[in-house]
């Protein structure tokens, strides 16, 4: 008992007591486990949603691709005339692969103030696929909405008349176009790739079938998103096509036969991009470069090892349209849009053994980046259009040395959006979105523009230029014209 | 006591047209404001953010529209997909949107629709910023009407660095990237 404290005698009444203490725990007990429970079965004050993969409902494998189908065709012959033109466009950024014609004819520096005439135009599928110009005649593998098919497409140079077409149906849906690749055309053959991979093979002078590959079907490729955009190119009577399927990177295929003379296996499993394989010469030996959505590679292109892999470099761009671009002996430059930038590789060999270095790498406010078109590389120095995403450079026609300085800028009231430029004659042809070509002096130090016209229509002129002697092919979405760009004009 | 003064015809001839004109005037006043509403221009907006922070409802009343007629359906969309995306599919690690109020349904290859979830979108503009950048800039933010308590002064307004927001009529109420094309959006 504690000393001066009146404590009253329990003892009598303990078990009332004890009673009520015990009753007192277990409601207690019941109520904390009650707001327990309603705590736990309430869920969060904030609602969670699952997002786990496969919610869109998106198909896997071959089944969107619907049958397999037959890639030659129908042949339809409208004429056989085609009056005699100089000048030949035959691939993607012209015989050389540089998209700059140096030994053309002189082409004006001025245009006449009532704009250059249209020597004649001829309606297309919706897209962005160009010509390729031999002997006269015009290619183009346009694509037919009404009929679902891919359609190569034979005119003539003088008149846009149309000689022959060969079509074989395939499905394409509207998706920013259809078409987009531009044919590769010898004397003897004709190689185009179509919007959904099918790689076929004409004889040039008859339009007859030789062969046709489906790269989804045969070689597991993944076709890129929009479609795809690699152009062909034929070296020696094959065919050179990247693939990059389960276990293709690159290939060659014997344009007479359709046999594959030699194929580069896809070590990494790259994807297939929009960019095409460019032949170039890097420090003494001919080699194919192509940038596969995943990387970066060079294969040889000589006989004694053709089809081996000589350097490779991992890249990680999304979506790659421009193709890659020599800058002097053992340089490369690269780029992608959609935030990637560009980078440049510096190429080194010991005999077999070759070593790439990466010298720099750059976002689109950094430095020299395209989305859609390849820059050209002339004289020491790099020409582009930059993205979207290129802050106020945004739209405009740039200069950069290779090491990554800026020389100079269109300025913002000239911007070109995503349309295509070439270099003929020392002179800068840039097609903008809508549709108006811009003549640049390219001798000078600076942005020096010295004609403007409104040829297209517009909208999304994002074909590339095709260019044969003074005639220069053009591109919308829907329509392509041709003009002449000769002195005469002056 | 002072004696008190008898109101005359006069005087309260001049109070009746007083009180009348004050409540003339206050009518008038009070229908103007009742006829304007706040909404921000999609042509003015930064994508700044400010949006989703400086309302004073939580989540604000700026929301994200998707406008159909100019969305591409794309597979690969920028304002959907993160930029560090390994895969183009609906895994959270995937998302844009930090709240995930963008959902995306396969229609026909190659198509794919983006509906916006308004309950769940907070105005932060990303998804609009990605898809101006790099696609057709369907995305855009407006002030929906049957969320916005309509303050006098909008804290939103007055945060906005490019004076995006201003007073619309009530009776048009949305400012749509279209102009006067109808209301063709998906919410």
């Amino acid at each position: 008992m504690f000393k001066g404290v009146n404590i009253p005698d329990l003892s009598g009444n303990r078990k009332a007591n004890m009673l009520a203490i015990g009753s007192a725990v277990a409601v207690s007990a019941v109520a904390a486990l009650t707001a327990l429970a309603l705590w736990l079965g309430s869920g969060p004050s904030v609602a969670v949603y699952t997002c786990e993969p496969g919610q869109d409902g998106r198909p896997e494998g071959l089944d969107a691709l619907g049958g397999p189908i037959d890639m030659s065709g129908v042949f339809e012959r409208f004429g056989d005339v085609a009056p005699e033109m100089p000048g030949a466009w035959v691939r993607f950024r012209g015989g050389d692969s540089r998209n700059i014609v140096e030994d053309g004819p002189p082409l004006a520096n001025a245009w006449p103030e009532t704009g250059l005439p249209i020597l004649w135009s001829v309606e297309l599928g919706d897209g962005y696929a160009a010509a390729a110009v031999l002997d006269s005649r015009v290619y183009v593998l346009d694509y037919d909405p009404k009929r679902r098919a891919d359609v190569l497409r034979c005119l003539a140079l003088a008149d846009g008349t149309e000689l022959w077409r060969r079509a074989y149906e395939v499905t394409v849906k509207r998706n920013h176009g259809m078409s987009r690749t531009i044919p590769a055309v010898t004397e003897k053959y004709i190689v185009t790739i179509g919007p959904r991979c099918h790689v076929v093979c004409l004889d040039t002078a008859t339009g007859d079938f030789r062969w046709g590959i489906d790269l989804q079907r045969d070689y597991g490729t993944a076709e890129p998103l929009w479609y795809t955009g690699q152009c062909p190119i034929i070296e020696g009577g094959r065919a050179i096509i990247a693939p990059c399927g389960e276990e293709v990177l690159m290939m060659a295929v014997t344009c007479e036969t359709g046999e594959v003379a030699w194929s580069t296996p896809n070590t990494h499993g790259w994807n297939m991009s929009h960019s095409s394989i460019i032949p170039m010469t890097l420090l003494g030996k001919k080699t194919y470069v192509y940038c596969a959505l995943g990387g970066i590679a060079g294969v040889s292109a000589e006989a004694q090892d053709a089809g081996a892999l000589l350097w490779e470099r991992p890249w990680d761009a999304k979506v790659v349209a421009p193709s890659p671009v020599q800058v002097g002996d053992d340089k490369i430059f690269m780029t992608a849009g959609y935030g990637k930038g560009s980078m440049m590789l510096q190429l080194s060999r010991d005999g077999d053994d070759w070593t790439v270095e990466t010298l720099y790498e750059r976002v689109p406010k950094e430095g020299l980046s395209c989305e859609q078109q390849t820059p050209l590389y002339h004289d020491g120095l790099l020409y582009g259009i930059m993205p979207k995403d290129a802050g106020g450079l945004k739209g405009q026609f740039v200069c950069y040395r290779p090491g990554g300085e800026l020389v100079w800028s269109s300025g913002q009231d000239n911007r070109y959006g995503l349309g295509p430029f070439m270099l003929a004659d020392n002179k800068f042809f840039i097609l903008d979105d809508e549709g108006e070509l811009t003549l640049l002096d390219a001798t000078a130090a600076g942005f020096a523009p010295l004609a403007k016209a409104e040829v297209l229509d517009g909208h999304d002129a994002w074909g590339p230029l095709a260019l044969a002697g003074t005639r220069l092919l053009l591109r919308d979405l829907g329509k392509m014209v041709c003009i002449d760009v000769g002195a005469k004009n002056e | 006591m002072s004696e008190r003064k008898k109101l005359d015809r006069r005087d309260f001839m001049r109070g009746a047209a007083a009180a009348a004109f004050a409540g003339a005037t206050w009518f008038a006043a009070g229908s103007k404001a009742e006829d304007t509403v706040w909404q921000l221009d999609p042509n003015k907006c930064t994508q700044c953010g400010r949006c989703s922070t400086h309302c004073t409802l939580n989540p604000s009343a700026v929301k994200c529209l998707n406008q159909f007629n100019i969305c591409g359906y794309c597979d690969l969309c920028f304002g959907y997909l993160h930029p560090g995306s390994r895969e183009r599919d609906t895994d959270a690690e995937n998302l844009l949107c930090p709240t995930a109020a963008i959902e995306r349904k396969f229609i026909e290859a190659p198509y794919y629709e983006y509906k916006i979830h308004e309950e769940r979108c907070i105005g932060c503009a990303k998804c609009v910023e990605a898809c101006l950048v790099f696609g057709n800039g369907s995305f855009y933010l407006q002030v929906r009407q049957d969320i916005c308590v309509n303050c006098n002064e909008c804290s939103i307004a007055k945060a906005c660095p490019s004076e995006a927001f201003s007073r619309v009529p009530a009776s048009k109420p949305y400012l749509y990237i279209t102009g006067d094309t109808p209301p063709n959006v998906v919410r």
